[in-house]
């Protein structure tokens, strides 16, 4: 491959970039707090709320992802809802998500022992109080390891838009592979995915050192 | 608990019953605690001591009795017999007088000594930190660990940590205190720095309810003592009567064992 064209597969390729790390970053944004919402909903003393989101939680987690971005990109317009592309990806990138982080969230919560709450009590506390100020500060210091697995995980599925013939990195590097009968884009894609993977274990190694300051 | 009428009464707890499904921790217990009084239960564990003194703040709920609190009903029996507490907010505004000491400390260990005293008179009561902060500090001089204010409690002794414990509830300022069981989970030889800063709180004439199993504590600082088991209190009284003349039999064999 002349330098040349090595160039322009590159940039090429950077620009397939940046839409996977489109959607990895909103994704990534929208779901944190989606999945907190519906942790606390599934460990809410409602019960209707509390089965909704356990359906919620079976139903994502119960089926592909894959097939997730299929219905909403597919079947969602033949009953009328109509999303742009980016945004019908989006939804299901969101809402897989988040069922995975309110699981790891909720099993997070139930890891702080009773006598946390019952001291916020004693103290005059309300219960969204002690949820805001005393548990989920604790709780995401016991999360951030499996959030962080997730995170990864959601940096190399976001490959699977290149369904919906969005130009992501994948996308186009299988595209510029099957025009040229070279390999390298491949490669390239691989350190680019590398590369991402690589900055974020950095920066969740930099997070759960910043929470590591007290002892427990 | 001489005084049983007036606006000295600080709690009163009447016909207490309470079960957890088939078994009935507490049936049927009356006292009342006087401001300035300070009342050591003792008793074997599963007596229901500690459930008692839950019960005092809600942490656990009756399911038969009245409790008052300086003179406002937190709960009563309904026509049915069954116990009915005020309003969530109402229950709030009168627990808001008490305070807790827990034999697990249960300090919030995210945060730094100081922030856990500023805690809950700056969400709670929404005062300005500045102005908690010296008062704060104030407290924890008091309890001899005003150093330690910028440490996590994990970074702290069991006995430093059930002394900030004690400062935190005190930071809310309450009228009675609640201790359960605050030197069990404590090393023998860090026992004596707690208990010293409860015989101060005491000394200031601070209403105290405390759960324990330190018979030097309750013979020397407390003005009453209740023996309880199997869910009644077996025999109570002025703690050299008490202590002097035990006359149940089953307070004598307690004693003798605890001794």
């Amino acid at each position: 491959m002349l330098m040349d064209n090595l160039l322009h597969t590159i940039v090429l390729m950077l620009e397939g970039t940046q839409v996977t790390l489109e959607i990895f970053c909103i994704t990534l944004v929208l779901a944190l707090p989606t999945g907190l919402l519906a942790a606390l909903g599934r460990i809410s003393s409602l019960k209707p709320v509390s089965l909704l989101m356990e359906f919620y939680v079976w139903i994502m987690r119960g089926t592909p992802l894959m097939l997730q971005l299929l219905f909403v990109y597919f079947a969602l317009p033949l009953v009328g809802i109509k999303l742009p592309d980016i945004a019908a990806a989006l939804l299901a990138f969101v809402l897989n998500y988040a069922a995975y982080f309110a699981e790891i969230f909720r099993a997070g919560i139930q890891s702080i022992s009773r006598g946390q709450y019952e001291a916020a009590k004693t103290l005059g506390m309300t219960y969204p109080q002690t949820m805001r100020r005393i548990i989920i500060p604790q709780m995401i210091r016991h999360v951030l390891p499996p959030i962080s697995n997730e995170t990864i995980n959601l940096v190399k599925d976001t490959s699977l838009i290149y369904i919906l013939a969005m130009n992501d990195l994948l996308r186009v590097a299988r595209t510029i592979v099957q025009r040229e009968f070279d390999m390298t884009p491949f490669v390239i894609a691989g350190v680019f995915y590398l590369a991402m993977t690589f900055v974020l274990t950095w920066a969740f190694k930099k997070l759960e050192a910043h929470y590591a300051k007290y002892d427990e | 608990m001489q005084n049983m009428m007036n606006d000295n009464s600080m709690l009163r707890m009447r016909g207490i019953h309470k079960r957890f499904g088939e078994l009935e921790v507490l049936k049927g217990i009356d006292f009342s605690v006087a401001k300035g009084d300070v009342l050591a239960i003792i008793g074997p564990s599963g007596s229901g001591k500690s459930t008692m003194l839950r019960c005092i703040n809600r942490l656990e709920e009756i399911d038969a009795g009245t409790i008052e609190i300086k003179g406002r009903v937190l709960v009563q029996n309904n026509a049915d017999g069954v116990a009915e507490y005020v309003s969530e907010v109402e229950s709030r505004e009168i627990l808001s007088c008490t305070g807790m000491v827990f034999q697990q400390f249960n300090l919030f260990p995210h945060m730094t000594v100081m922030q856990n005293l500023l805690e809950a008179p700056v969400q709670v009561k929404k005062r300005p930190a500045e102005e908690v902060r010296p008062e704060a500090e104030e407290l924890l001089r008091k309890v001899g660990l005003f150093e330690k204010r910028d440490c996590y409690p994990g970074r702290l002794s069991g006995g430093q940590q059930q002394r900030v414990a004690i400062a935190r509830a005190l930071a809310m300022k309450p009228d009675i205190m609640l201790f359960d069981e605050p030197t069990s989970a404590l090393d023998p030889e860090l026992t004596g720095e707690v208990l010293k800063t409860m015989r101060e709180l005491a000394a200031e004439h601070m209403t105290m309810v405390v759960v324990t199993h330190e018979m030097a504590f309750a013979r020397e600082a407390a003005n009453h003592v209740m023996f309880m088991a199997d869910g009644v209190i077996v025999e109570q009284g002025r703690p050299e009567e008490f202590f002097a003349h035990p006359v149940q039999e089953r307070t004598i064999a307690f004693l003798k064992n605890m001794l």
